[in-house]
């Protein structure tokens, strides 16, 4: 009897504790205020000069070149499209801030929607670049003297932080950073661009940062491509490009100049990591007038989905892919913690979807998905740490733990 | 006019021939002091038509005399007029020999303006002895001396100028003291005759007949009253008046460039240039097919280099009482040459151990194919009123075609774009171009002379001049293949074409008075005042029209083999062109505002001219369309104060003293300010509007004697202070090209001593000269290391070095040999420069040298009749290459070979 009642007496207490702490939170909540944006731009045409904000939901048509100029801002709400005609470009003195988001991206194309039609940004002196969850398709029209434009140039010494984003079909180098600027290239997707030349990320003249998590597919030149000037060799180019997926390069500039998927060359330094490489014309190339002594690379995948590849210019030229992976005469070797396929089936990446293109055209349809399957060899095979902290445990732009590729 | 004095030795020998019924004469003319030949002389009956010149060999014959009597005149520049009267018989053959004695110098100061058209007074030698300022003249009588065809031959034997010949063409440009052509002008007539060329300012010296030259002369030191901007000197070639008796003159020679012993001349279709481009034809919004673009002027062929051929004449004569006289002279040059040139890209080598030094990261040869058709066409006219008014009016009209191929073939080898394992392996580029340029000079000039009265002068001029370059469809195809490890090559991929459309031209008027007033002061004394002034206006545009021609991909995207042009596949990528949007598209102006005062004062044995002079410029550019990238206009505004000051000494009757000091300036070109690329055959240069013009102090010393007739001897001293100059910089060597800009990087100083020496002795005449030249200005370069932890740094570091395009050490001379009993004439001519800064580039101790050169010309001419000459000319015996080095590293290296010539010489 006794004992019951302490029980119950344990048992009420237990229960009044444990109500008390079930009690409910104390619940602030805030009203979200609309703020409007500062500078609005109003929806339509757009040329001559512009600063300003472009709006959620809105569609621009940008009918002669933009210039931002030193001091303004361009920015972007998620879901703004821009389309732009006749061959224009957007020139950015001042700042340039598109922050789409996973939900409501970006949208920048041309009204033709054909590759080459219009003159992409031309950030040569900018202040600062921020680009986030947008699209830019169909950039690389001739400009004034009649040359392919590059996607993106940079030539000056600040922060390009370009992250999430997608670049279809352009017609020359992609990205073009030079001179000094701070590089943050994060989980973007390059598809089908460079006609018959042009790099994927091209960096030059003391660029510094991290290419990482990006998909670089059927570029004409090399997917990235690191160098100093020869007339400026310091400050140096370095470069951490770890966990990038680059599929099906280097083709279309034709056997004489073959790309690479990445090539470290002219003083630069790289840190080359985590990266898979497949019918690339060749993989990884370090030039021997790079700086060898300090580049640093392996953990990083080879694979060829054929023997060879028959070249359609000539026919008896038949290419070793695989023969290509640490091309002859350059600097690079294998490493031991590099996974090298030696035949078709061995240390296949198991992409979730790959079409098999070796050379397509510029323009292509990238209807791959350069995710994993489960029992690749790239789980795993990373390195988690190569420099400055930086690494994955697994290998390609989409990882396990989630820090990659989100598209 | 002037009192005669006969110092003459008359041997008249009669001869009789029965059967003839008119009588005839002949004979030499000689100087009576040293016996030497006249050439030139004019010998002619007063009162008739007619008469005889002496040829090289001091010879005159006039035939079909009517018997009777006659007054005999014997005519020289500089010489006392001879005149005796002569009795002729039916069929009498005379000879007649005459000395000449050279006039003697007036001690007297001149106080008044005697004729609108003063004789030459005296040789050259007598010229320079008596000129205001620092001068070096070359008359036509020491031009006749010798077997001169144009007036670059003939400045080679000028005291320190240096004839520049870069590409194995006759093209040639004065440089003074060393100094290049930029510091220098090049006048005709006093004028300034633009050039069309971008790389080349001046005319080429080649281009005028010596014989249409009355004297050359070359200035040193400014005075007042000349255009201020020339800080090493002016050269200046002034036509002569048409002559009292009937000239003419004609010369033709073929010749071989020694290079195509060894090689074959690239040629290609002309007829396939079209002259004008889609949107000239069509319209600026003409979408241009593929099918418009011709093939044939890519498809380069091997033939036989065609013979060299040159051909002139001039001629001249008076009419209306010697009142009106006109003298025409055309050159024309149809040349074929070419260059074998290795053309290097060079960077710093960042590998481990090698300190930074330059390396070749890529090697290239390239062969050009040049023909050159020159077509130069000077006329002079005047019209004496009478002796106190006289107008002019000169012409020079040259034309200039040029086609030219390039065939380039390119390889890195190091590092680059891979694929070399080692020599013999990597990528190549063959890049081959075709190009036609036609270039137009107009220059004419209205001149007027007028002695108001005795002690006033005016003279005027008015010039126009109007320089034009056509440059239809420049072509240019790259094509590329890999040599693989194993020495097999893939197939030629085509890369891409390039067509542009290009024309400039460049016009200036002037108008420019000078007011004279002259009076004497005593016995021995006389002043000279000018007031003067200048307005010119000058206009430049430049259009250019660019297409793009891509490879149609192939089904995979890949760029497409190349097996011949017939069968190449493009699509036009920039359809309508570059013409509404290329930024090198652009108009310029020039305007400058003169004006002077100069005081002459002649005291006894000291000469002073001094006085200032002030010049206004305004320049300025607009680029059309406006662009964002480059500064689209600019305008240039500055004045210039430029004080003169010359003093001569007379120390003896044949010794002078002279010291000068004056202030000049050099400006930018036009397009050099224009911040966007103007092609060039291997340069392209892209203008700086913030590049300044040169501002310079120049300061001189000289000791003359003339210790006797031709002979000289100068020895001299100058200091310049140049603020400003404008050198080239290098920025990049891509594809071939060099790409260079104009910029200032400090003050210069240039010191400099000259010797110059010329002396006959009989048969043979001897000429040299010789030029030191120090020079230093210190610009801030990149300065890389590595320490010794291992760390490299780039800082920027002080560098001394020389000025751009100053030679230190320049060396001419010349060895003359003339035989009067054989008619032989031969020249050889020797030219040294030692090492010249080329290029300035960005990092430290890697500027770009052009090495040291010996040129040695030779040249000779025998006489075969009265009338016929044949001539033999070898230029660049020594085969000497332009070599252009960074330290011991050839960037480039240029050869010509020998050129060859034979050829004759007609005179009436």
């Amino acid at each position: 009897m006794k004992a019951k009642y302490i029980y119950k007496v344990i048992a009420g207490f237990i229960l009044v504790v444990f109500a008390a702490s079930c009690k409910k939170a104390e619940l602030t909540t805030f009203t979200k205020i609309k703020i409007p944006s500062s500078s609005p731009i109003q929806p339509g045409n757009i040329s001559g000069f512009l600063k300003g904000t472009l709006l959620t939901g809105q569609t621009y048509t940008i009918t002669s070149d933009i210039t931002v100029k030193k001091g303004d801002t361009l920015a972007s709400q998620p879901g703004a499209t821009v389309v732009v005609k006749n061959n224009a470009q957007i020139n950015i003195q001042g700042v340039l801030q598109l922050l789409g988001t996973k939900d409501q991206p970006i949208f920048f194309n041309s009204d033709t929607n054909q590759p080459g039609t219009w003159g992409g940004l031309q950030c040569d002196t900018a202040q600062a670049i921020t680009i986030l969850w947008t699209h830019i398709d169909n950039t690389g029209g001739p400009d004034a003297s009649g040359s392919a434009r590059g996607t993106l140039k940079v030539k000056k010494a600040i922060n390009v932080d370009i992250e999430d984003s997608w670049f279809t079909n352009g017609q020359d180098d992609l990205m073009a950073i030079s001179n000094g600027a701070k590089i943050k290239l994060l989980r973007n997707t390059i598809s089908s661009s460079g006609s018959t030349d042009g790099e994927g990320i091209n960096l030059k003249t003391g660029v510094t940062g991290i290419v990482a998590y990006n998909v670089v597919f059927s570029q004409a030149g090399s997917g990235i491509k690191l160098e100093t000037s020869s007339s400026k060799p310091f400050p140096q180019t370095e470069v951490d490009v770890y966990n990038n997926t680059v599929v099906a390069v280097g083709w279309r500039r034709g056997s004489a100049e073959p790309g690479r998927g990445t090539s470290v060359g002219v003083n630069a330094i790289g840190h080359i990591y985590n990266n898979i490489y497949v019918n690339c014309y060749h993989g990884l190339e370090l030039f021997t007038d790079g700086d060898i002594v300090h580049t640093t690379y392996g953990n990083n995948l080879f694979y060829a989905t054929v023997d060879h590849y028959t070249d359609l210019v000539d026919p008896t030229l038949q290419i070793d892919i695989r023969a290509g992976f640490y091309p002859a005469g350059a600097a690079g070797t294998p490493q031991p913690t590099d996974l090298i396929s030696t035949k078709v089936g061995e240390l296949n990446p198991m992409f979730v979807k790959f079409d098999g293109t070796v050379a397509a055209p510029n323009g292509f349809p990238n209807t791959n998905d350069f995710r994993l399957q489960n029992g690749s060899p790239a789980f795993g095979a990373g390195n988690l740490n190569f420099h400055n902290g930086l690494g994955n445990q697994d290998l390609g732009a989409y990882t396990t733990d989630g820090k990659g590729n989100q598209h | 006019m002037i009192g005669r004095n006969y110092l003459f030795i008359l041997f008249i020998f009669f001869a009789s021939m029965a059967s003839a019924q008119t009588a005839s004469l002949k004979g030499q003319v000689t100087d009576a002091q040293t016996k030497e030949p006249l050439t030139g002389a004019f010998v002619h009956f007063d009162g008739k038509n007619g008469g005889s010149v002496t040829d090289a060999f001091g010879r005159y014959s006039i035939s079909g005399i009517a018997p009777g009597s006659y007054k005999l005149k014997v005519k020289y520049v500089g010489f006392t007029e001879y005149e005796e009267k002569v009795t002729f018989t039916a069929g009498q053959a005379a000879t007649l020999n005459v000395s000449l004695s050279e006039k003697t110098e007036s001690l007297k100061a001149v106080k008044v303006y005697g004729s609108a058209n003063p004789e030459s007074e005296a040789s050259s030698r007598k010229s320079e002895k008596n000129a205001d300022n620092i001068t070096n003249i070359l008359s036509a009588q020491a031009m006749q001396r010798s077997p001169d065809i144009n007036a670059a031959n003939a400045l080679q034997r000028v005291s320190a100028i240096t004839i520049q010949r870069n590409s194995g063409s006759d093209e040639a440009y004065a440089i003074i003291r060393g100094l290049e052509p930029r510091y220098n002008n090049t006048l005709v007539n006093g004028v300034k005759v633009t050039s069309p060329d971008p790389v080349s300012r001046f005319i080429s010296l080649s281009i005028v007949p010596s014989d249409l030259l009355d004297r050359v002369e070359v200035s040193k030191t400014l005075t007042p009253e000349m255009e201020g901007d020339a800080i090493g000197g002016t050269v200046n070639l002034v036509f002569k008046d048409a002559p009292e008796y009937e000239y003419f003159k004609a010369n033709g020679s073929i010749g071989y460039s020694g290079i195509f012993f060894n090689r074959k001349f690239d040629d290609f279709n002309r007829g396939a240039v079209q002259t004008q481009s889609p949107a000239d034809r069509f319209g600026a919004s003409y979408k241009a097919p593929p099918g418009y673009f011709s093939r044939a002027n890519l498809d380069f062929t091997k033939k036989n280099a065609p013979v060299t051929s040159l051909f002139g004449f001039t001629y001249g004569r008076r009419f209306f009482n010697n009142k009106l006289g006109f003298i025409i002279a055309d050159s024309y040059q149809n040349q074929y040459y070419g260059t074998n040139s290795q053309f290097n890209n060079a960077q710093l080598d960042t590998r481990p151990g090698k300190g930074f030094q330059p390396v070749i990261s890529d090697v290239a040869n390239r062969t050009y194919s040049t023909q050159q058709l020159n077509n130069g066409l000077s006329g002079h006219l005047d019209y004496k009123f009478d002796e106190k008014n006289k107008i002019s009016l000169d012409n020079v009209f040259l034309y200039t075609h040029l086609a030219q191929t390039r065939l380039s073939i390119d390889t890195s080898i190091l590092g680059g774009n891979g694929g070399r394992v080692g020599p013999g392996t990597g990528t190549v580029f063959n890049d081959n171009r075709s190009t036609i340029q036609n270039q137009f000079v107009e220059n004419l000039k209205l001149t007027g002379k007028h002695v108001i009265a005795n002690h006033f002068q005016f003279d005027w001029a008015g010039v126009y001049s109007n320089a034009t370059q056509k440059s239809p469809d420049r072509a240019d195809i790259s094509i590329n293949h890999l040599i693989n490890p194993d020495f097999s090559s893939t197939p030629n991929f085509f890369d891409n074409i390039s067509r542009i459309w290009q024309r400039n031209s460049d016009k200036d008027l002037s108008a420019i008075a000078n007011l004279g007033y002259k009076t004497g002061l005593g016995e021995k004394s006389s002043l000279e005042i000018k007031v003067g002034g200048l307005y010119r206006h000058s206009t430049r545009f430049n259009t250019q029209n660019e297409y793009t021609l891509r490879p149609t991909a192939t089904a995979n995207g890949v760029k497409r083999p190349f097996t011949d042009i017939y069968n190449a596949d493009w699509i036009v990528y920039d359809v309508t062109g570059s013409l509404a949007s290329d930024k090198a598209n652009y108009t310029a102006y020039e305007n400058i505002t003169a004006g002077y005062g100069e005081v002459k004062l002649t005291l006894d044995k000291l000469d002073i001219v001094g006085g200032i002079r002030t010049e206004g410029t305004v320049q300025g550019y607009d680029t059309h369309p406006v662009v964002l990238d480059v500064r689209s206009n600019a305008k240039k505004t500055y004045t210039d104060l430029l004080p003169s000051l010359q003093l001569k000494y007379k120390l003896t009757d044949n010794s002078n003293v002279r010291a000068s000091y004056f202030k000049s300036i050099s400006r930018p070109a036009l397009f050099e300010l224009v911040p966007t690329p103007t092609l060039g055959q291997a340069t392209d240069v892209t203008g700086n509007p913030l590049v300044q013009h040169t501002v310079a102090d120049n300061y001189d010393l000289r000791y003359e004697l003339y210790p006797g007739k031709e002979e000289q001897l100068f020895v001299g001293g100058f200091y310049k202070n140049i603020i400003n100059p404008i050198e080239f910089a290098l920025n990049d060597l891509s594809g071939g090209q060099l790409n260079t800009s104009p910029q200032n990087f400090g003050t210069a100083k240039v010191a400099g001593a000259e010797i110059v020496y010329s002396r006959y002795f009989g048969n043979i005449g001897v000429s040299g000269n010789y030029t030191y030249t120090y020079s230093n200005i210190k610009t801030t370069k990149i300065y890389t290391s590595t320490d010794a932890s291992g760390v490299t740094t780039s800082v920027p570091k002080l560098q001394d070095r020389p000025l751009q395009g100053q030679t230190g050490d320049v060396v001419n001379l010349s060895l003359l040999y003339k035989n009067d009993k054989q008619k032989v004439f031969a020249q050889l001519a020797y030219t040294y420069t030692s090492k010249t800064l080329a290029l300035v580039y960005s990092n430290y101790g890697y500027d770009y040298y052009q090495q040291p050169q010996s040129f040695l010309a030779l040249s000779g001419e025998k006489q075969v009749s009265k009338h016929f000459t044949l001539t033999a000319k070898v230029n660049n015996l020594l085969n000497t290459p332009t070599t252009i080095k960074i330290n011991n590293l050839v960037q480039s290296k240029d050869v010509y070979n020998a050129s060859f010539n034979v050829g004759f010489r007609y005179s009436l």
